[in-house]
């Protein structure tokens, strides 16, 4: 449990976020959400709840229908330019790692600073061996990411993500499509950047991790934000009958 | 694995030569029951006048043809690439206009198409039929290429493009250092078609008063009653470049497939 950080301004900012698809289903309903500069706040719930769908919505990828984004205080919603120019702000890490599999681990990671930064090939490779060697992959620079395992990879995309140096990481469920053994050794860097001081969205279907690594939990169902507050009172004592449904079917 | 690769190559070469031999031998059949007289000695002159020291009209023809198969080529590749974003990227009227033109390509015969634009479009913008040629025929492979284009790029993996738009890449960027590369293995196999495609539709241009390769052999059959002998020339100088182009076309793949 981390302490001390929850006085950070804030960094992203939901209100009233709506979204239904074209097939009519509203996976999101109005939802509102504070994430604070240095803070990591962590989504659960079943699945089709629309956590995947409040990221997508936060990074662009799917465009709201109503409600307001705000990223360090600036309106992000109907702005097309910034949004645009927020894109890289907001480092996203996926389920299935999407990295680029044409390029080497070292190109994965210097491309884009390098195209959308515009920094120098040699200052970004620099960086991106930093970033190589704290996430544990200092030695495979000059690998292609299919010949690595599922957990260097996920870390390889979280290096990548890192390395645009966003102003928040959203990680959806970036554990799921690993193997056990593998969990652990990405639940670590997760951990690591969270006690640095990252500011972190992080949708997980990990109890043990949702327990005991945010600042903040927030349980999700239908499209809503049901509860939200401290890991320990929400896993103790869930205060909804949805989250004593949720917790009775994944604790048991 | 290369040992099979070269035994199927040599068996396609050996196919190859007894079709071609079998042919040879049909045609041969067919002028000696027509009572066909053979005189191949004037074909030479038809390539070379060494009389004169100049080019005769076959050689020139065949360099009007690779002309216009290289003009052909760049603009197809210009048109095929630019439908496809349109269709992909071009919002609903970019992409409306796209499928229309699509549609109306490969719903016509192409020698409607090369009529249409030289005596209609050349007459109104005052084109030669050299150009003419040179726009009809990459309208038509354009319009096939970039079904191919469209389908390669659709083929990669939605998370690229995802990450690719998380990362804050330009959409160029986007196409040209992510969607491209890992296409383009995939698509150079129907690229390679579409290009012997064009040399051989080339010939239909000989129909708008282009003087390529047909056309020339056209005249000179008709000057000089020898169809046999050019007909059999120039199918064996499009054979050629077309075998050609396929060497080409692998030589660059394995070029690619090592990148
Ligand atoms: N592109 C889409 N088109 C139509 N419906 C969609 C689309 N994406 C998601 N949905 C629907 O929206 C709802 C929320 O989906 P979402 O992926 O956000 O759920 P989730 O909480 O991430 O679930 P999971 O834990 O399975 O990943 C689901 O009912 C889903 O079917
Ligand atoms: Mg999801």
């Amino acid at each position: 449990m981390k302490s001390g950080k929850q006085n950070g301004g804030a960094c992203i900012e939901l209100r009233d976020i709506s979204k239904t698809f074209p097939g009519g289903h509203q996976a999101l309903k109005k939802v509102s959400l504070t994430v604070r500069r240095g803070q990591t706040v962590l989504v659960i719930g079943p699945s089709g709840s629309g956590k995947s769908t409040l990221l997508r919505c936060i990074c662009g990828l799917e465009e709201v229908d109503s409600g307001s984004i705000r990223l360090d205080g600036r309106e992000l919603t109907g702005q097309p330019g910034l949004r645009d120019r927020m894109r890289p702000e907001l480092g996203m890490v996926f389920q299935a790692f999407n990295l680029f599999p044409h390029l080497s681990v070292l190109e994965n990671l210097t491309l884009a600073p390098i195209r959308v930064r515009g920094r120098k090939k040699a200052e970004a490779e620099s960086l991106a061996r930093e970033l190589l060697l704290k996430v544990g992959l200092a030695d495979k620079a000059g690998a292609r990411p299919a010949q690595r395992s599922g957990g260097q990879q996920q870390r390889v995309a979280l290096a990548r993500a890192l390395a645009m140096n966003p102003k928040v990481m959203l990680f959806d469920e970036p554990t799921s499509a690993l193997d056990p053994e593998m969990i652990g050794e990405v639940l670590a860097v997760m951990r690591d950047l969270a006690d640095e001081g990252s500011t972190m969205l992080v949708v997980t279907h990990e109890i043990g991790f949702a327990r005991e690594a945010g600042d903040e939990l927030i349980f999700m169902d239908e499209g809503e934000i049901v509860e939200q507050g401290r890991a320990p009172d929400f896993f103790e004592r869930p205060r909804t009958e949805r989250a004593r449904l949720f917790l009775d079917k994944i604790l048991y | 694995m290369n040992g099979s690769k070269k035994a199927a190559g040599l068996t396609a070469g050996l196919g190859w030569l007894i079709t071609m031999f079998l042919l040879g031998l049909l045609l041969f059949k067919g002028a000696l029951a027509t009572g066909y007289g053979w005189d191949w000695a004037r074909v030479p002159a038809f390539f070379f006048d060494w009389d004169r020291m100049r080019f005769g009209p076959l050689l020139k023809g065949l360099g009007v043809t690779c002309r216009l198969i290289a003009w052909s080529l760049l603009l197809t590749l210009f048109l095929g690439l630019a439908t496809a974003l349109a269709r992909l990227l071009g919002g609903p009227v970019l992409a409306g206009l796209a499928r229309l033109y699509l549609e109306i390509i490969r719903n016509t015969p192409l020698l409607v198409q090369l009529s249409v634009t030289y005596f209609i479009w050349g007459a109104v913008f005052d084109f030669s039929a050299f150009w003419a040629a040179v726009l009809a025929l990459s309208l038509f492979e354009g319009a096939y290429l970039s079904e191919i284009f469209r389908s390669g790029f659709l083929a990669v993996d939605q998370g690229q493009w995802q990450a690719a738009w998380c990362l804050g890449l330009s959409t160029p960027d986007t196409f040209g250092k992510i969607i491209l590369p890992q296409t383009a293995p995939m698509l150079w196999p129907p690229i390679c078609s579409l290009v012997i495609s064009l040399v051989k539709d080339s010939a239909l241009a000989s129909t708008i008063a282009v003087y390529e390769l047909t056309k020339e052999a056209r005249d000179l059959a008709a000057e000089t009653f020898l169809s046999f002998e050019l007909w059999l020339t120039i199918a064996g100088i499009y054979l050629s470049l077309n075998l050609l182009m396929s060497a080409l076309g692998a030589l660059l793949e394995r070029r690619l497939g090592r990148l």
